[in-house]
């Protein structure tokens, strides 16, 4: 790299400290506490992967420019420089091993979001040319397709096709006036495609018109992943023309974590004004209809099963007791895990871990956390509510031998409904 | 017997059936897809679910590897879509099915869940052209649940 991209790079990221980063970093009283929250550090015990060495450039760069001691030694020569094989470097800490799990910031005495700040951080280094290939990918086919995955509308019609016979009924696409807008996750469509039908029959009894747009039907924000606000923002802008276009009055975030982050706390930011409508996760729009009447089940599972909270839902949006409530409404022998709820530990493939090939190794590494989690239990059973966090914990449990089902939540709860005419249609 | 006429008396009969021989059609489906994988452990599965003397440990080991062959080709999150990557996973999962321990199996039908996966690994393989493939997918599982009850 040239020195003048270099110094491209340093600005971008000197552009990132914003006034909570600055205050942040001197509020820091180096008590470690944030470093016992993160799993990439208590799973591997390497002291590089505590969050706040995740942020340490960026800690050196505010030092350097915005505090006397810092500019004196820069004046005298004495500060060291931050190079590019020092950024490379901390590509992987920025990226690799940080899920933006959010469990650190949870913990530190003194407030400080050291997610929001690693947040910033990936936004500088994604301008200064530092991100992962497989997110740039991602971002790029979001963008150019629509999808990080490169799902085209055509493929989801296909998926829906199959839906269709299996409920019996029509997928409704693009209903202007409809009640509900469901969004997808490309993971959604290419690997659970059951997910969709469960939504499809439970929209079906509770009598609720829903849509899905065929121009904006992806959920999931790459451009928050890698940390670039304007891809981001585009991405936001599609869903709500779509929404405002259907006149729906609620969009349906998926089961996907981020995906709710993304589009229902960043989303009225990154466009700079409210929504006209409600944004929800499918499992609070759920929880809605359990609480009108409008959720009807029969029957409960007898295994042993617990639940495993996606963090963007339970840290970020509070999404803590819809998914009890409707636990247990079908699970006779609900167990929780140590630390579930708000404190829950991530799966350890979030924030786009997991769409980063490089990562892969360590975030398997990570869920030894989990694992540790379920041994004590001993449940047959485990359900989640992410679609990234399930492909995650499915292939955590194969590495490591453990012989426990993972179940979407809305899906198990379709396979309790109260039969009505529904095949028919 | 009269030919089965459409997908809703396709899925009537097949809930007819038996559990084993919900296994052993549902197998017939997976093979009739097997030219999506290359994969020898959606062999296995088939084996096991057309043996009908096959006991829970051989289910479940079957089962087991199916599944590792699920977890093998399934797409990452934010990875480029590979449509002939992911049929593979479709007919790793339509294996899955038809071995998938009873108590797993809750309400579902292993034959009529083998016979959507299977569906669903002909659409991606299809999926970037025009073709009608898919179509004759359903129509092959409607002909060989004929052929299997006619047996
Ligand atoms: S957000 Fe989560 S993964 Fe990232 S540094 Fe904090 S605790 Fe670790
Ligand atoms: S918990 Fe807060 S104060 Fe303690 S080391 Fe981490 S960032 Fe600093």
């Amino acid at each position: 790299m040239s020195e003048a991209t270099l110094e491209r790079g340093i600005k971008a990221l000197k552009e990132q400290i914003d006034a909570p980063v600055a205050s942040f970093f001197s509020s820091c009283v180096h008590c470690g506490m944030c470093a016992e929250a993160c799993l990439f550090y208590t799973e591997t015990g390497n002291p590089k992967y505590t969050p706040i060495s995740k942020v340490e450039p960026m800690r050196r760069l505010w030092e350097q420019e915005f505090t006397l001691i810092g500019r004196i030694k820069k004046l005298l020569g004495l500060s060291k420089k931050i190079t590019d094989e020092e950024l490379s470097e901390w590509q992987e800490l920025v990226y690799n091993s940080c899920s933006m799990c959010g469990r650190c910031t949870m913990v530190c005495p003194v407030g400080n979001d050291i997610t929001y700040m690693i947040r910033k951080f990936r936004e500088g280094m994604s301008a200064a040319g530092h991100a992962p290939e497989g997110l740039i990918g991602a971002t790029t086919r979001a963008i150019q397709i629509g999808s990080p995955m490169g799902v085209k509308f055509p493929a989801l019609k296909a998926q829906a096709g199959h839906v269709e016979k299996e409920v019996g009924f029509e997928i409704p696409f693009d209903k202007v006036g409809a009640e509900y807008m469901l969004l997808m996750s490309s993971m959604e469509i290419m690997n659970y495609p059951e997910y969709l039908g469960a939504v499809a029959r439970i929209f079906h009894q509770a009598g609720k018109s829903w849509t899905i747009s065929s121009e904006a039907f992806e959920a999931t924000n790459s451009g928050i992943q890698i940390g670039t606000s304007d891809l981001a923002r585009e991405l936001v802008n599609r869903i709500v023309e779509a929404a405002e276009k259907l006149k729906v009055k609620t969009v349906i975030s998926p089961e996907c974590g981020h995906a709710y982050t993304a589009i229902r706390w960043e989303g009225p930011n990154l466009v700079g004004h409210p929504f006209s409508f409600r944004v929800r996760h499918i499992l609070e729009v759920l929880d809605e209809f359990r609480k009108d009447g409008l959720l009807r089940t029969e029957g409960f599972e007898e295994d042993k099963m617990t639940f495993h909270d996606p963090c963007q839902l339970v840290r970020r949006g509070g999404v803590i007791e819809q998914p009890r409530n409707l636990l247990n409404m079908v699970a006779k022998n609900f167990v929780e895990m140590d630390d579930h709820g708000k404190m829950n530990w991530c799966c350890g493939a979030g924030g786009g871990v997991s769409a980063n090939e490089d990562a892969h190794e360590l975030k398997l590494t990570a869920f030894k956390r989990k694992k540790a989690q379920l041994d004590e239990l001993h449940v047959d059973t485990l359900v989640t509510a992410c679609a990234n966090c399930r492909i995650q914990l499915e292939e955590g449990l194969e590495v490591n031998d453990m012989d426990i089902p993972v179940v979407g939540l809305t899906e198990m709860l379709a396979e309790h409904l109260v039969e009505t005419d529904s095949k028919q249609g | 017997m009269t030919g089965t006429a459409n997908d809703s008396e396709f899925r009537k009969q097949l809930d007819d059936l038996s559990l084993a021989q919900q296994r052993a059609v549902g197998a017939r489906f997976v093979h009739s897809v097997k030219d999506l994988t290359d994969d020898a452990r959606i062999d296995v599965a088939i084996k096991v679910a057309q043996d009908s003397e096959a006991n829970n440990d051989e289910i479940h080991s079957a089962f087991k590897s199916a599944r590792s062959a699920v977890l093998d080709c399934y797409t990452r999150c934010g990875a480029d879509a590979d449509w002939a990557t992911q049929a593979s996973y479709f007919v790793a999962r339509a294996a899955s099915d038809v071995v998938m321990p009873e108590k797993e199996i809750s309400n579902n039908n292993p034959a009529w869940q083998a016979a959507m996966h299977s569906r669903m690994a002909r659409t991606c393989a299809v999926i970037d052209t025009d073709t009608t493939e898919e179509q004759q997918e359903t129509e092959q599982q409607h002909r060989i649940l004929d052929h299997f009850l006619n047996d």
